[in-house]
């Protein structure tokens, strides 16, 4: 069974400088995958390798096994791409331009699906403006129909909720969820990490060029961030000595321990005298701390010591 | 039912669209070709036509006429592949040209088969135009000597055209690059292309340079179609205009090629 997307070393060279470096991963048939990246990590250009807009310098991307260059019409007809950019598209209209798309993809009558996707993304009554008509999140929206004409066995998300109000953003994330549960196979940028981890069943980090992780997005998270364990104290207390511990104030202890270890074995050591317990209060490492450690992955290290450095 | 066929609708969608494009501005495409048109043939053909001789044996408003059908058809051609590309650049619409299931050919055809459509609507505006003035002139209407010469030459010299206006879009980097071809090279190659003017009037050595002109003998093949005379042979017509369309074909399909289809 192919995967929907594999891409192997992918390589994409300007001059000297490596946009993209031997970059590899695959996608797994009806999953959200999120690649993350700072700005000018290499996201867009290897998305616009895959799209054949950039041309690799080395390397292959196969869609369902076929590579994109050897059959260029068949697997393009298999993807869906929202660019970054928002494309104007002159003197046609919105549903024009669903029509051209749908041609473009080979379906010359596609009015069923063209009514779908005005409905679904709230831009029936916009149908017959043209693009520099449409605000900012029309035009998004309008991006996303497009890409969809075709039903693409595979969807491609260039940053699509880039300056994007947070409800737009939300009604958009919704509709890629239900398009996952339809079958389909999205690989999606985005800076909003919380999203990222909300949405995505797997992450990729790319830096400089070069993938850095590649997991699932709970075990990334996981894997390289600490949960927190906070406890409100009543009275006065000794000072408490644990190699997990982060800080002590009067009234609370702040402890930080990786999440393979059971909360039972972190807190034995501070010899605790539980009647003075008022409230605990236990945080999951998130996303962010997860991405920030992988792009910094030197200073990493200095996240586990056992330093008092926060402030009461 | 939906059919699916990525092999040939691709294709005839983006020549849908083509034509389409310049449907959407007729005043601008069809209407204003009509009336430069008229201009000409009131100013040259019927003001100053009784004073000039080509020495063709043929009433210089006919010569003109021949002259003017070929001038539009290939200018316009030249637009409307040009001005779809360049517009694409600017609006980044041509970047939805290479994400979808097109290949260079399918895209170079489509989008020469629109220039082509235009070129042809454009030339029957300035044929019935002309016909209306030489009517007017002579009270009888002009007759067209070989109906299929005349479709050969102006369907060849549109199709070439419009792949030339593919080749410059897709070169040029900037606005001014693109204007400054069509101002500096082609405006001087088609009116020193014997639109109004025969070899018979010219000194030796501007006989010699317009030789050399390829849009001289492309206007030459129609005007001898339409009339039955011409400045050169329509062999040696007929030989350049199947000379430009490989020649143009070639470098398309190179910068097509070559070429990114990112935004500006």
């Amino acid at each position: 069974m192919h995967k929907p997307l594999e891409i192997l070393n992918l390589s994409k060279n300007y001059g000297a400088f490596k946009a993209v470096d031997d970059v590899s991963f695959a996608l797994e048939e009806g999953e959200i995958f999120g690649l993350l990246g700072p700005n000018g990590a290499g996201k867009t250009t290897l998305i616009s390798c895959v799209v054949t807009l950039e041309n690799m310098t080395s390397g292959k991307v196969k869609v369902f096994g076929d590579s994109i260059l050897d059959k260029p019409k068949e697997t393009k007809s298999k993807i869906g791409y929202v660019p970054q950019e928002v494309v104007n598209h002159g003197y046609f209209t919105v549903e024009e331009i669903l029509k051209f798309y749908s041609g473009f993809f080979g379906i010359l009558r596609n009015q069923e699906k063209i009514d779908y996707l005005l409905n679904r993304l709230s831009l029936d009554v916009h149908r017959n403006k043209k693009v520099k008509q449409l605000s900012g999140g029309m035009k998004r929206r309008l991006m996303i129909a497009k890409a969809l004409v075709h039903d693409p066995k595979i969807l491609l998300l260039d940053e699509p909720t880039a300056g994007v109000d947070i409800e737009l953003r939300n009604s958009l994330w919704d509709f890629v969820v239900e398009l996952k549960k339809s079958g389909t196979t999205v690989l999606l940028t985005t800076h909003y990490l919380e999203e990222a981890e909300e949405l995505c069943d797997r992450i990729g980090v790319i830096h400089n060029g070069s993938l850095r992780k590649v997991g699932r997005t709970s075990d990334l998270i996981q894997d390289l961030t600490l949960r927190k364990l906070e406890m409100q104290l009543s009275g006065k207390n000794k000072e408490f000595n644990s190699k997990y511990l982060v800080s002590q104030c009067e009234e609370s202890i702040e402890l930080e321990f990786p999440s393979n270890l059971e909360i039972g074995e972190v807190v034995k050591d501070l010899d605790l005298d539980w009647s003075t317990v008022k409230d605990i209060h236990l945080k999951e490492g998130s996303l962010e701390e997860a991405f920030l450690r992988i792009l910094n992955e030197n200073n990493a290290n200095n996240s586990t010591n056992n330093s008092v450095e926060r402030d009461c | 039912m939906k059919t699916q066929n990525i092999y040939f609708n691709p294709f005839l969608m983006l020549l849908w669209k083509e034509i389409r494009r310049y449907c959407k501005v007729l005043v601008q495409t069809v209407v204003t070709p009509g009336i430069n048109s008229s201009l000409y043939l009131i100013i040259f053909g019927v003001s100053l036509g009784g004073s000039i001789d080509v020495g063709l044996e043929v009433p210089y408003l006919a010569f003109l006429i021949s002259g003017l059908i070929m001038m539009s058809c290939l200018n316009n051609s030249f637009a409307n592949t040009s001005s779809s590309i360049i517009s694409g650049k600017f609006s980044g619409d041509l970047e939805d040209l290479k994400v979808v299931p097109l290949s260079k050919q399918q895209i170079i055809w489509a989008m020469c088969l629109g220039g082509i459509t235009r070129g042809l609507v454009v030339a029957s505006v300035a044929l019935t135009v002309g016909q209306i003035f030489y009517y007017s002139q002579y009270g009888e209407f002009m007759e067209i000597k070989s109906p299929f010469s005349l479709a050969f030459f102006l369907l060849g010299g549109a199709l070439a055209y419009a792949k030339l206006g593919m080749f410059v879009a897709f070169l040029a980097k900037t606005f001014d690059q693109m204007s400054a071809v069509s101002a500096f090279v082609l405006q001087p190659l088609a009116f020193l292309g014997g639109v109004f003017f025969s070899l018979n009037n010219l000194s030796p050595f501007w006989q010699k340079i317009s030789l050399f002109n390829p849009v001289f003998y492309l206007i030459n093949g129609v005007r001898h179609s339409i009339l039955g005379v011409s400045d050169v042979p329509p062999l040696s017509a007929a030989v350049v205009t199947v000379l430009s369309l490989v020649i143009f074909h070639v470098l398309v399909l190179v910068t097509l090629s070559r070429s990114e289809f990112k935004r500006w």
